[in-house]
């Protein structure tokens, strides 16, 4: 007997038609395919049917290709990143089991699974590969397809599996980053720091500094930081986090009590100075800001909260003792510099966690530096720990989707059958959606509501008239 | 480096004839002038100083034995000399010539040990039993007695700057100040040294550092030690002179101290070079003493010449540096009494300042001098300029500077809320010497920056000394505001200049909100900002034409219409070539009463009227 199911994973793949056009050699065409559990016939005729559906409508508007299918137990989405390259993904439809045990019945739930969502999901994935491997042409134009397709195994198989896919909503459509709140003062601190780093070492590129999971300062375009943002918060640092609780970089015992604490280390490259034989592992990511991809290692050096991000020009080589005298030089001075800020935090505790119960809950998002804010979530971990329903995340990913039509600015207001409100506000390239809960309410006291929180959550900043 | 010196001589010295058989010269440091005495007075005397080109008094008095000292008033009316330990003769002086003397001696069984002029027509008999004050009346040529103060006085040190004189007894392990006023003589503390621990007259010396009385007392170490110099510095009337100060010279032997500039000197014969040292600086602390050592690496003076007369014709001479026939006075006065030359110390700033590592220090040091505000701004350009700017020293001097900004500041908006008449008017704090505004860094270092076109230290710089000043709590300027957007601009950085406005680092206007619709085309997030400075200023004209002209016109309209001017509207609403906008806008302001009065004043009006109905009614 089936139970409710949440959406899975199907199937994911990125294939290139010009590769195998001759009939037998459809496999050739196949870049990477997952799950492998699929024999090659299998593959073969869903990259095929796949093929077919993008030549079909590519025949009524040629302009914008095919965004996705939906049929009745599935939905597949495709994206097209580089010319002739198509990455499928294609998602099982979470089901209901409806009615008496003599008759149940599964029904498919179509309208959970929104298409701008799960595209973004598949994007993201693009993304990141991107960010480590560069384009798949550049992977092609230096090395050859059968480089370009281990590069593509070895990565997506470790990233398939930290998707969340039963969790993703509209963060996802934003893509977006956290910013710290933080007064002028000590911003410019973290400023002068880091501009004293990028004088001592000029083959820092550019720096990004993060406090916990929220960004304070990042040198280059939110469009890559965001991706550089998402592998941050979601792989790298919890990664560390992990380390440091099990008594990784502070030792408990430390050699003299005396000595002057030393509490910042690398994180990638020579995480243990003292020990380190060698740099260790030093990612390598590709930026495209620019309009051309560039490449850089990535340094990241952490102290108490705070995460250095250095991106380091790629033509310079590093040697252990460049990384020592950095850490000389970066670890008194952060330290003093991640006081000040949690000091300032401490001041204003203020987190999605200890608003009370049944206050509004809103997100935030700003297109043109894709900040986001979001007091729905109660973590930024896609575990689907919500302070509100499922219900209205979905609705305002679906308002978010028309938004399109509705111009410069817009106050959408929607009211569920629970009693609860979804209002979806847009000025001034900004979205902001509000989810509350009240009996009896009318549309008056919502608006009246909304206002009020604009006034306090949203100072200094200019609304469109309504 | 080591060529150079932040030491000279004066270029022009006071030239005296030299001592020699015939000739006594005397130094009188109230008035700064040197007395050559030829056979006591009989042969002239010449009279020169405080500088060469003085114009010298000469005149002749009468030989009545060797003069010990001799001091003219200080209004130069009257002629002190003193030829024995228990009288003082008086003169009245005309300008060329001597009038007949009259005589005052002390107290009987007293010797004088020297007299000062205390005041104008005031003079102090020194004695070993303590002070007699005495008022001189020249048209009666008579003395009028004032005043006495017992005490035993072995030796005594004079101020004229101050007016305090510093009565040592127990081979000077006890030092007693005592302040003259007119009229009256009154002791002040004793000056709190080491017990018991004595003090030789050439020791000790009395200045002012930073407006305050000081006694610097050179301390000479037994053994390995070096000597030190422990300064008492006396601090506020009827205070103690305590130790605040210990200069740490590193040295033994013989040392002179000469002031300049608030900095002490110490001269070191046996190395031949000066130290300086700067009681405002940090030092290492124990509380109440700081401990300093040099400022900078000890240098002799700049080599000095002279041209002596010669048989053909004028030689040059060089001088002898630390001469043992140097006699130093206060503040910085030095006498060869050989070679006949008074000079006065000089300090060379920008040296001084270029043998200074550490910039901050340098800063401070800078900050305090009189003529220190050109070198410091140079000196901060140059560590600009250099190919790794020390950022982090940078910001140290910045927030010096701007220490001193804001107390001017501060002490401005003071002077200007007047305190209510008959309240005692508190002294205004010593304001520093130099004082670097916001307009000084932009025109001195900052438009020089842009002009070198180093963008990217420009832009290091700029918010490293914003960051100082608003730490320091002062608004920045529009100027400095306007600088900091467009060098990110044109270093196309414009997630950086987003991030500075996000996080208010440049402060709200409507200049600069303009400046940033004008970026708005290269990149779309200054127009957001734009508009958000714009609400939070509350200008709303500003914004109704922001939105106009992106064709928001209900939009702009719905902002406010008191003072809209219909034609503004109506012509946005035409030209988004939307004829229902344009019909709504259109009736909205015919329907309105305040604006339908328009229509029948404006003629132009008219033209939007034949428009509609050109568009709605033929059809």
């Amino acid at each position: 007997m089936s139970k409710n199911k949440d959406v899975e994973l199907k199937n994911f793949f990125i294939f290139n038609s010009l590769y195998g056009p001759k009939e037998g050699e459809e496999l050739k065409k196949i870049l990477y395919y997952y799950p492998i559990s699929d024999n090659a016939d299998v593959q073969i005729k869903n990259v095929g049917l796949v093929e077919g559906i993008i030549q079909f409508t590519g025949t009524f508007k040629p302009s914008t290709p095919v965004n996705s299918l939906h049929t009745q137990k599935m939905r597949q989405l495709y994206f097209q990143p580089e010319k002739n390259m198509w990455i499928v993904l294609t998602l099982t439809l979470p089901t209901e089991v409806k009615g008496k045990d003599s008759s149940t019945q599964i029904e498919y739930l179509e309208d959970d699974v929104q298409d701008n969502v799960y595209e973004a999901v598949l994007k993201q994935a693009y993304y990141t590969y991107r960010l480590f491997w560069g384009t798949f042409e550049h992977t092609i134009e230096n090395h050859d397809v059968g480089t370009l397709k281990t590069r593509l195994e070895s990565f997506y198989k470790a990233y398939l599996k930290t998707l969340k896919l039963g969790h993703a909503d509209i963060l996802n459509v934003f893509h977006g980053i956290q910013y710290l709140p933080l007064d002028k003062l000590t911003f410019l601190k973290v400023q002068c720091f880091i501009n004293s780093l990028e004088c001592e070492y000029p083959e820092i590129a550019y720096t990004a500094f993060l406090y916990n999971d929220h960004l304070i300062w990042s040198g280059f375009e939110p469009k890559d930081m965001k991706i550089v943002y998402q592998y941050l918060i979601g792989t790298l640092l919890p990664a560390n986090m992990e380390a440091e609780l099990q008594g990784g970089s502070m030792p408990r015992n430390s050699v003299s009590p005396f000595a002057a604490l030393h509490h910042g280390r690398f994180i990638t490259g020579p995480t243990n100075l003292k020990t380190a034989k060698n740099v260790g592992k030093i990612p390598k990511v590709y930026l495209f800001a620019s309009g051309k991809a560039e490449s850089y290692n990535l340094v990241v050096y952490r102290a108490l909260s705070a995460s250095v991000c250095l991106f380091m020009r790629a033509d310079k080589e590093l040697s252990l003792q460049y990384f020592k005298d950095m850490d000389e030089f970066i670890s008194p001075k952060l330290t003093a510099i991640v006081s000040d800020i949690s000091e300032y935090c401490s001041k204003q505790v203020i987190t999605p966690s200890n608003v009370p119960e049944n206050a509004p809950r809103f997100i935030y998002f700003n297109k043109l530096n894709l900040a986001y804010k979001s007091t729905a979530h109660l973590d930024n971990k896609q575990t689907g720990n919500i302070a509100c329903t499922k219900e209205s995340l979905k609705i305002m990913a679906d308002l978010n989707n028309k938004r399109s039509l509705l111009g410069h600015s817009s106050e959408t207001i929607v009211k569920t059958m629970n009693d609860y409100w979804v209002v979806a506000k847009n000025s001034n390239s900004r979205e902001f959606y509000v989810a509350l809960q009240q009996k009896n309410a009318s549309l008056i006291d919502i608006s009246e509501e909304i206002k009020k929180l604009c006034d306090t959550e949203l100072k200094g900043i200019f609304f469109h008239p309504l | 480096m080591s060529s150079d010196f932040y030491l000279e001589l004066s270029e022009n010295p006071v030239r005296f004839e030299a001592v020699n058989q015939l000739t006594n010269v005397f130094f009188d440091d109230s008035n700064k002038h040197v007395f050559a005495v030829r056979s006591g007075g009989v042969m002239g005397v010449v009279v020169k100083g405080p500088t060469e080109s003085d114009k010298p008094l000469n005149f002749r008095m009468e030989d009545h034995g060797p003069v010990l000292s001799i001091k003219f008033s200080l209004d130069q009316k009257v002629l002190a000399v003193q030829r024995s330990n228990t009288s003082v003769e008086f003169m009245n002086f005309n300008g060329a010539t001597l009038d007949s003397e009259y005589s005052q001696s002390c107290k009987k069984n007293s010797n004088i040990l020297g007299f000062v002029w205390s005041q104008n027509n005031e003079v102090a008999f020194m004695t070993d039993h303590g002070i007699e004050l005495y008022m001189i009346i020249p048209e009666k040529k008579s003395l009028k007695y004032l005043k006495t103060t017992s005490a035993t006085v072995q030796w005594f040190v004079w101020c004229s700057l101050n007016k305090i004189a510093l009565l040592a007894s127990a081979h000077g392990s006890q030092l007693q100040p005592v302040l003259f006023k007119p009229g009256s003589i009154s002791k002040l503390p004793k000056v709190e040294t080491e017990p018991g621990r004595m003090a030789l007259e050439r020791d000790v010396t009395l200045s002012t550092l930073y407006d305050i009385p000081a006694v610097l007392i050179l301390r000479h170490q037994s053994g390995p030690q070096s000597a030190e110099v422990h300064v008492h510095t006396l601090s506020g009337p009827g205070q103690a002179a305590v130790k605040t100060h210990v200069l740490k010279l590193g040295l033994s032997g013989r040392f002179a101290i000469n002031i300049v500039d608030d900095l002490i000197l110490v001269h070191h014969q046996a190395s031949r070079s000066s130290q300086i040292f700067d009681t405002a600086l940090p030092g290492e602390s124990d509380g109440t003493v700081r401990y300093h050592t040099t400022v900078a690496p000890a240098r002799s003076f700049k080599p000095a010449q002279i041209t002596l007369p010669g048989l053909v014709e004028p030689q040059s001479h060089l001088c002898e540096l630390y001469s043992p026939n140097w006699v130093v006075f206060q503040p910085n006065i030095v006498i060869d009494a050989k070679l006949g030359c008074l000079w006065h110390i000089n300090l060379c700033l920008a040296e001084l300042c270029s043998s200074i590592t550490d910039l901050a220090t340098c800063t401070q040091l800078a900050l305090k001098r009189t003529n220190g505000k050109p070198i410091l701004l140079k000196l901060l350009l140059e560590a600009i300029r250099q190919p790794k700017p020390p950022l982090d020293k940078l910001q140290e001097s910045f927030n010096h500077i701007n220490n001193v900004y804001r107390e001017c500041l501060e002490a401005e908006l003071q002077s200007h809320t007047a305190s209510p008449p008959g309240a005692p008017s508190l002294k205004p704090p010593p304001l520093s010497r130099v004082q670097i505004d916001q307009m000084d860094m932009y025109n001195e270092i900052f438009q020089k920056l842009e002009a070198d076109k180093d963008l990217g230290k420009l832009e290091w710089t700029l918010i490293s000394y914003m960051t100082s000043l608003f730490e320091q709590g002062i608004p920045a300027q529009h100027n400095l505001n306007e600088l900091l957007i467009t060098t990110l601009v044109k270093r196309k950085k414009f997630t950086a200049l987003q991030q500075l406005l996000q996080y208010g680092v440049v402060s709200d206007s409507k200049p600069l909100a303009c400046l940033l619709l004008s970026l708005g085309n290269l990149h779309p997030a200054a127009s957001q900002l734009a508009l958000d400075m714009l609400a939070r200023l509350n200008a709303i004209e500003e914004i109704q034409e922001i939105l106009l002209s992106e064709g928001q016109v209900l939009s702009a309209l719905k902002l406010g219409q008191e003072n809209a001017n219909p034609r503004k509207f109506l012509q946005a609403a035409q030209n988004t070539g939307d004829d229902g906008m344009f019909h709504s806008v259109l009736y909205y302001f015919k329907n309105t009463s305040q604006f339908a009065g328009a229509f029948s004043k404006d003629e132009r009006l008219n033209q939007f009227v034949q428009q509609y109905n050109s568009t709605f009614l033929e059809k």
